[in-house]
């Protein structure tokens, strides 16, 4: 091989365009809504071909390794498309792996399948360089759109989301790979008269991959939908046990009042009308202390008609209550629908009030407050709490912020990365006088 | 004069806090006028102008189908975004929160078995005091719209504006908040006029608030927060604390 310089720029560009092709393929598997956001984070990919062809000329030095030269570049431009991937998505490794495995599949095929224009005889070895980069780019990006069209990336990034799912996806995902880029280096032993052949079989193997992906998700959305239901079940239990409390509560405050009456009429026939008086507030008084707290907290629990949503609300309580946060719900208004998916929803329900309460924690009287309101198809959220650390106003939202040391806050970073979905939604902050609030509105679509 | 309003389908209820107002009003020599006393909150919204700044007692548990205490706040703050809001309650245990958050409700007085006059002259002492010492005007307030809910903040603790990563979304940045809302750094602009200086095409700064400028680094602090500046912004940064000196 000859190292001209124009040869070194071909070459630049060849690897340059694989990156790139990889790195749409990873916008439409990771259903990436704001997408022109992350594509300033493609920068890097400039980087990659240089270090592609340092490696390059740095094998041929060793002949012992050209037979597997391929293979071994190519595990390593994803390894390090994966870790690029983990900066670029603030993924965990394995999602990172499992999602660049994915766009490398869909790469090396339509890498594989692009050969049908040269076996057709539309391209050859006069067509400049720049239409041919064009043209690959062109097909990535009409691939993605399709993509985006059969919301592959929506069931996708439920595999990618799930925790245990995860790696054994990119396990197999990674194995998978291997067999596409072998299948790829296979064209060159394949007889003319069955390229065809080779060509439907690459074709099928990636539906085929695809369709398990979709089919893996499915099932996997099931079993989560399944478990939450009997979490729904199980929390539906608790209330009940609460509303028998109240029931038991009412019987003896009946047997009270009926004495309390008795009292009452014996001061009133007596005439004594300050002793009849303080009967009376203490009457009201016991009332609202027993009963009153206890009928407050299940209509505002009743209100809540979103069984996802009050499911992981009464679950979220009974944390609390259990660390011994003073928690105060309202529900004033029936909740029946969220304009947003409402797994989405509880997600950014959940990160809130764990955010909440974990921060509480610091005070000796921590509490929490959470206030939704549905009107005219607009739901509003907030969330307060009492808090003492020090708040960082200018690292708040970003990756990794917590009060309590890094690694932990990834919280309010999904939150907002799930809100940029949702054009219909308005977050705030604020934290003033010890009180650290969070506000969502979700406007209703009308 | 500021109006008072009342409401409340309880007709003993209703005289009662009348009475204990008018007394409170008379002793005390307020400027105030009970204008209205409805039994319901049609005969109470026929009797509301647009726009005054009232005093509404309202009942919380109204027997309306349409109206109930809430949604008759929520309509009287349409007509005036700045009167006060008191609730009459029967339940202790009344979702308070969200009428202080959504309505700006002052205060809620509850019916017991206690008269509830004096606790309705009581909280009227106190909306009287805070009008004296409420000195904003509504100028120096910048209002911004969630959805149905209308927010007020002072002017002076807006630090600066700056685009959200949504699109038509803001950030509006004070010392204790971020609130997240629908509009255009453009509009911002010619709305607020000289005291904002547009430093970069995502930022938009108040003049007064800025702490420290770093030009080698295109980079500047308001409230301790980082904003960017642009090779336009820095000429206009120039001219205005140029200016200034």
């Amino acid at each position: 091989m000859e190292l001209s310089f124009s040869n070194l720029f071909v070459g630049y560009l060849d690897y340059l365009t694989g990156n790139f092709a990889l790195g749409i393929y990873l916008l439409a598997v990771t259903d990436e809504r704001a997408v022109l956001r992350r594509l300033k984070k493609f920068l890097p990919l400039f980087l990659f071909p240089i270090i592609e062809i340092l490696l390059v000329i740095g094998m041929y030095s060793v002949p012992e390794l050209r037979r597997f030269q391929y293979y071994i570049l190519s595990f390593i431009i994803l390894l390090m498309c994966t870790f690029w991937a983990r900066w670029a998505w603030q993924f965990g490794f394995w999602q990172a792996l499992a999602a660049t495995c994915m766009a490398g599949i869909f790469q090396v095929c339509e890498s594989t399948l692009s050969r049908v224009l040269i076996w057709e005889n539309t391209l050859d070895e006069s067509t400049p360089f720049a239409v041919v980069m064009l043209l690959y780019l062109g097909i990535s990006m009409a691939a993605v759109l399709l993509l985006y069209r059969l919301q592959f990336g929506r069931w996708f990034r439920l595999l990618l989301d799930s925790k245990s799912a995860v790696r054994r996806t990119a396990f197999l995902l990674f194995a998978l790979e291997v067999v596409m880029e072998m299948l790829l280096r296979m064209v060159f032993g394949v007889k003319p008269q069955f390229l065809g052949f080779y060509y439907v079989v690459v074709a099928v193997m990636v539906i085929m991959t695809a369709m398990l992906m979709v089919y893996l998700a499915q099932r996997f959305d099931a079993a989560r939908k399944m478990q939450a239901q009997q979490d729904v079940i199980a929390q539906q239990r608790l209330y009940e046990q609460d509303l028998e409390a109240i029931r038991r509560e009412v019987r003896t405050f009946r047997h009270d009042y009926k004495n309390l009456l008795a009292g009452l009429a014996q001061q009133a026939g007596e005439g004594e009308l300050e002793g009849l008086c303080h009967t009376l507030s203490e009457l009201d008084a016991g009332f609202d202390q027993r009963l009153g707290k206890k009928i407050q907290a299940s209509t505002q629990i009743g209100n809540l008609q979103i069984p996802e949503v009050r499911s992981l609300l009464l679950s979220k309580l009974t944390a609390m209550r259990e660390k011994g946060v003073e928690c105060r719900l309202e529900v004033l208004y029936p909740v029946t629908a969220v304009d947003m998916d409402v797994w989405d929803f509880v997600r950014c329900l959940g990160i809130l009030t764990d955010n909440a309460w974990e921060a509480a924690l610091d005070l000796e009287e921590p509490w929490v407050e959470i206030v939704l309101l549905a009107q005219e198809g607009r739901v509003f959220l907030r969330v307060s709490n009492s808090y003492t650390n020090t708040i960082e106003p200018g690292n708040m939202w970003n990756d990794g912020w917590s009060t309590k040391g890094t690694g932990r806050g990834l919280g309010l970073s999904s939150y907002q990365r799930i809100l940029e979905g949702y054009p219909n939604t308005s977050h705030g902050t604020s934290w003033e006088n010890g009180v650290f609030v969070q506000e969502l509105t979700v406007e209703g679509r009308l | 004069m500021i109006e008072i309003y009342l409401c409340d389908d309880e007709d003993a209820v209703r005289h009662q806090i009348q009475k204990a107002l008018e007394w409170k009003i008379f002793v005390e020599n307020y400027d105030m006028k009970v204008v209205q006393s409805a039994a319901s909150a049609r005969e109470l919204l026929d009797a509301v102008e647009n726009g005054r700044r009232g005093i509404y007692f309202l009942d919380v548990e109204l027997k309306d189908e349409k109206w109930d205490g809430f949604r008759l706040g929520c309509e009287l703050r349409r007509r005036d975004p700045h009167g006060t809001l008191v609730y009459i309650t029967s339940y202790g245990d009344l979702a308070w929160r969200t009428f202080q958050y959504h309505l700006e409700a002052f205060d809620y007085i509850v019916k017991g078995p206690e008269p509830i006059g004096p606790a309705a002259a009581q909280c009227l002492e106190e909306i009287h005091a805070r009008l004296l010492e409420e000195h904003q005007d509504p100028a120096e307030m910048f209002t911004l719209r969630i959805g149905e809910m209308v927010r007020h903040v002072p002017m002076r603790d807006i630090l600066f504006f700056e685009t959200a990563s949504a699109p038509h979304h803001v950030f509006l940045h004070t010392s204790g908040s971020r609130m997240d809302f629908l509009g255009s750094l453009k509009e911002l602009e010619t709305q607020l006029g000289d005291s904002f200086i547009r430093t970069h095409r995502a930022y938009l700064v108040a003049a007064d608030k800025i702490e420290a400028v770093d030009l080698k680094h295109n980079k500047l602090w308001a409230g301790g927060r980082e904003c960017l500046i642009s090779r336009a912004g820095k000429a206009k940064l120039r001219k205005k604390l140029g200016g200034d000196r």
